[in-house]
C-alpha cells in the first residue's frame, strides 16, 4: 500500500467526520420522521435516552423533539458539508494552483474546532434541551422560562467556535489564492477588508490601497474564483451569526448572574432582519457558489472539454454576489410589518435574479456534458448529474414561494422546508458531495472504489428516497401542513407522513450501501492509520 | 456570449417576466385586495398572543362572506404566527405576530363556515397545543 502524503490524510480525516455527522444528523432526520408520523412511537427510546440525561424531570416529546429539530441541521450543515467542503477544498485547491495550503496548522485547528464547535452544539440539544431552533427568533432565545439557559451557553458558545472556525479557513483559503499573486502574504485585517470589498471601493473612489490583495481573479480556474468569491459569503454570514451569539451569550450570562436584561430593547423585526441577511449568505451564497464552483471543476475534468462558456460564467459568479447580498427578505415575506417595497424587491424580484445565476451556471455545466459527446456516464459524473437535477427542483420550490403572493400560504408549511430547501440539501448539496467523495477516493488512496454496483444502488436508493419524502411533504405543505409542528396521531395529513416515512427509509438504505462501500475502499488498515500513524513534520508556515 | 446563451438568457427572462406578472396580478386572488384595491376593512379584529395562549375578541369572531376584513395581532412576548385553516386541514392564510409590533392583514372570507385558528410560529416547546378549533365563523 502506498503511503498517503499529508493532504491526503488530512482530506480523508474530514471526510470520515463529516461522514460521522451525516450518520448523527441522518438518525436524527429518521426519528424525527417516525415521531411525526406518531409522537407517542418513540416513548420506549425517550426514555433510554433519557437515563443518560443530568436532568430532574423527564423532558416531554415536545421537549425533545425540538431540542432535536434545534441542532439537526447545525450537525447536517456545519458538521456534514462544512467538514467535507474544508477536506475537499483543502485538496482541490492546493492541487489545481500547484501550491501548497497557505497555512498547514490552520488546517488541523479547522479539523479540531469544527468537530469541537459542533459537538457542543449537539451536545447542548441532547443533554441542554436547548430548543430555540437554527432561526433564533428574538427574543426566543433569550426566553428563559421556554428555552433552558445552560443549554443556550453551550449552543452559542458551540455556534460561536464553529464561526470563528469558518473564518479561519476563509482566511487560510484567501491566502493559498491569493498568496503569491502580490508577491508577499496578508494580514487577517487585509483579509477582512477584501472579503468586504473596502480595496475594490477604495479602488472606485480614486484611493487606491495599494497594499490590498489582488482580487481580479485573471488567468485562475473559474474553481478557484468560485471558491474565493464563496468565501465572501462565509465570511459575511459568520460575522452576522456571531454578533447574533453574542447577544444571546449576554443576555444568558446576566440571567445566570440574576441581572435579566431586557429583551424588549432589541427590535425583533431589525434583528430579524439583520440575522436573516447573514445567515442567507450560507444558503444563498456560498452553497450555491460553492457547488457551482464544483461543478465548473468536476464536469470539464470527468468528460475532458473545457467549461462552456468561461468568460459569461465568470461574471456570473462575481453578480451572484450581489444576488445574494439581496435577497434575505424573502424569509420575511410572512412578516406583514417588513416594508411592502422590501418584500417585493428583496424578497420577491432580487430572489428570483438567482433563476438567471444559477440558470446560466446549469446551462454551461449541462452544454459541457453535452459538447463533450459521446460522454461515458462515470459514478461521479451521475452523482453531478444528479445534483443538478436537484438543484433545479429544489430551486424551482424556493423561487415558487419567493414570492409575495404564494407565500401567503406557503409560508412556514412543509413546502418550505421539504420540496424547497431538504430538495436542495439531499438531492442537491448531498448528492454532489458524493459525487466529488467518488472522484477523490482513487486520488486519494490510489484504490479504486470497491463496487461500482454498490454505487449505483446507492445512487438511485438516495436520490429515489429523497425525491419521495420530500415531495410527499410538499403535497402535505399544500394541504396546509406546517413545518415545525408535531400533529396528534392520526391527523389530517398522515398519509403523507407514513408515505415520506417509507421514502427516509429508502434514502437511510442508500446511505448505509454507501458506508459499506466507502469501508471496502477504504480497508480498516487506512482507517486505523487516520488515527495512528504519526505526523510528519510540517514545514514551516 | 454565444448564440446559444443569448436564446437561453432570453427564455429566463421571459420566465421571470411571465411568473412575476401573473402571481402580481389579481389572478392570485388575494393579491386584488393586497397590492392592488387596498379596500377599508368593513371590521377589525384585535388577536392578541401570550404565554403560548391565542386571546380571542371577546365576543368571538364572526365575519360576512364576502366582506373584508382585518386581523391586527399581537403579542407580548415572542414571535408566534395568526393562521387560519379551513375544517379540511387546508390554510387560507397566515402572517408572523412579530412582538413589539402591531401586525395586521385584510382578508376576503368567500366560503360560509367555520375556521380554525392556529399559531404558525414556533415559539417554544408548547406550540403544538397553540390551535383554536372553530375561532372564525363566517356567516352567508
Amino acid at each position: 500500500m502506498r503511503p498517503m502524503d499529508w493532504t491526503a490524510k488530512w482530506t480523508l480525516r474530514f471526510v470520515v467526520m463529516a461522514l460521522l455527522f451525516l450518520v448523527l444528523t441522518t438518525i436524527e432526520g429518521e426519528m424525527m420522521r417516525v415521531q411525526l408520523a406518531n409522537p407517542e412511537a418513540l416513548r420506549s427510546f425517550e426514555a433510554l435516552m433519557n437515563a443518560l440525561r443530568p436532568i430532574e424531570n423527564a423532558p416531554t416529546t415536545e421537549e425533545l423533539y425540538y431540542a432535536m429539530l434545534s441542532v439537526h441541521p447545525v450537525v447536517g450543515i456545519y458538521g456534514f458539508v462544512y467538514m467535507a467542503v474544508m477536506g475537499a477544498f483543502y485538496f482541490l485547491v492546493p492541487y489545481l494552483l500547484q501550491r501548497e495550503v497557505r497555512h498547514k496548522s490552520l488546517v488541523r485547528v479547522n479539523f479540531w474546532l469544527q468537530t469541537l464547535g459542533v459537538f457542543l452544539c449537539w451536545a447542548a440539544g441532547f443533554f441542554g434541551m436547548f430548543n430555540a431552533l437554527y432561526t433564533l427568533y428574538w427574543p426566543l432565545p433569550v426566553s428563559f422560562d421556554r428555552v433552558p439557559v445552560v443549554g443556550a451557553i453551550v449552543f452559542t458558545l458551540g455556534a460561536a467556535i464553529v464561526m470563528v472556525n469558518i473564518l479561519i479557513f476563509a482566511f487560510n483559503i484567501f491566502g493559498t489564492v491569493f498568496g503569491k499573486t502580490n508577491g508577499k502574504g496578508y494580514t487577517v485585517g487585509g483579509f477582512l477588508r477584501a472579503a468586504f470589498g473596502i480595496p475594490r471601493l477604495l479602488k472606485l473612489l480614486g484611493r487606491e490601497d495599494k497594499s490590498a490583495p489582488n482580487l481580479d481573479y485573471n488567468g485562475l480556474p473559474p474553481f478557484i474564483v468560485a471558491v474565493a468569491r464563496g468565501s465572501i459569503d462565509t465570511v459575511i454570514n459568520a460575522t452576522v451569526l456571531l454578533s447574533a451569539g453574542a447577544l444571546i451569550l449576554v443576555y444568558a450570562l446576566a440571567h445566570v448572574m440574576g441581572r435579566s436584561l431586557n429583551p424588549a430593547a432589541i427590535d425583533a423585526l431589525l434583528y430579524k432582519n439583520w440575522y436573516w441577511w447573514g445567515l442567507d449568505m450560507v444558503a444563498d451564497g456560498n452553497v450555491l457558489i460553492y457547488t457551482a464552483g464544483v461543478w465548473y471543476l468536476m464536469i470539464p475534468m470527468l468528460t475532458g472539454r473545457r467549461l462552456y462558456a468561461e468568460s459569461v460564467v465568470r461574471t456570473v459568479i462575481m453578480v451572484d454576489l450581489l444576488v445574494s447580498m439581496g435577497v434575505w427578505s424573502h424569509h420575511l415575506l410572512g412578516d406583514q410589518v417588513q416594508p411592502l417595497s422590501m418584500r417585493l424587491i428583496s424578497g420577491q424580484f432580487i430572489t428570483w435574479g438567482e433563476i438567471f445565476t444559477m440558470g446560466l451556471t446549469i446551462f454551461a455545466s449541462m452544454m459541457t456534458i453535452w459538447k463533450a459527446r459521446p460522454v461515458k456516464i462515470s459514478i461521479p459524473l451521475l452523482f453531478i448529474l444528479g445534483s443538478i437535477f436537484g438543484f433545479i427542483m429544489g430551486a424551482a420550490a424556493g423561487i415558487i414561494q419567493a414570492n409575495v403572493g404564494l407565500n401567503v400560504v406557503l409560508h412556514n408549511t412543509q413546502w418550505v422546508i421539504m420540496t424547497h430547501a431538504h430538495t436542495l440539501l439531499l438531492m442537491g448539496l448531498s448528492t454532489l458531495l458524493f459525487g466529488v467523495i467518488y472522484a477523490l477516493l482513487p486520488l486519494l488512496t490510489g484504490k479504486p472504489v470497491f463496487s461500482q454496483k454498490l454505487a449505483l444502488w446507492h445512487f438511485w436508493l438516495w436520490m429515489g428516497g429523497a425525491f419521495t419524502m420530500t415531495y410527499v411533504m410538499g403535497m402535505a405543505g399544500t394541504h396546509g401542513m406546517l413545518r415545525r409542528t408535531l400533529y396528534p396521531h392520526p391527523n389530517l395529513y398522515q398519509v403523507y407522513l407514513n408515505g415520506a416515512m417509507i421514502g427516509g427509509i429508502v434514502l437511510a438504505i442508500g446511505f448505509i450501501i454507501f458506508l459499506v462501500n466507502l469501508v471496502a475502499t477504504l480497508k480498516w488498515d487506512t482507517l486505523r492509520r487516520l488515527i495512528h500513524d504519526p505526523e510528519p513534520a510540517l514545514s514551516a508556515d | 456570449m454565444e448564440r446559444e446563451e443569448r436564446i437561453w438568457l432570453g427564455i429566463l427572462a421571459v420566465v421571470f417576466l411571465i411568473v412575476n406578472a401573473i402571481t402580481l396580478s389579481p389572478l392570485v386572488p388575494w393579491q386584488s385586495w393586497q397590492l392592488w384595491s387596498r379596500p377599508e376593512p368593513q371590521t377589525s379584529f384585535r388577536v392578541n398572543f401570550r404565554d403560548y395562549q391565542i386571546i380571542l375578541p371577546p365576543g368571538g369572531i364572526q365575519v360576512k362572506a364576502g366582506q373584508f376584513v382585518e386581523f391586527v395581532a399581537t403579542s407580548e412576548d415572542v414571535t408566534y404566527g395568526l393562521g387560519v385553516f379551513r375544517k379540511d386541514g387546508k390554510m387560507l392564510f397566515q402572517m408572523q405576530v412579530v412582538p413589539g409590533h402591531e401586525n395586521r392583514i385584510i382578508w376576503r372570507f368567500d366560503e360560509p363556515g367555520f375556521y380554525d385558528v392556529r399559531s404558525t410560529e414556533y415559539s417554544g416547546p408548547r406550540h403544538p397545543s397553540m390551535v383554536v378549533t372553530d375561532a372564525i365563523h363566517v356567516i352567508p
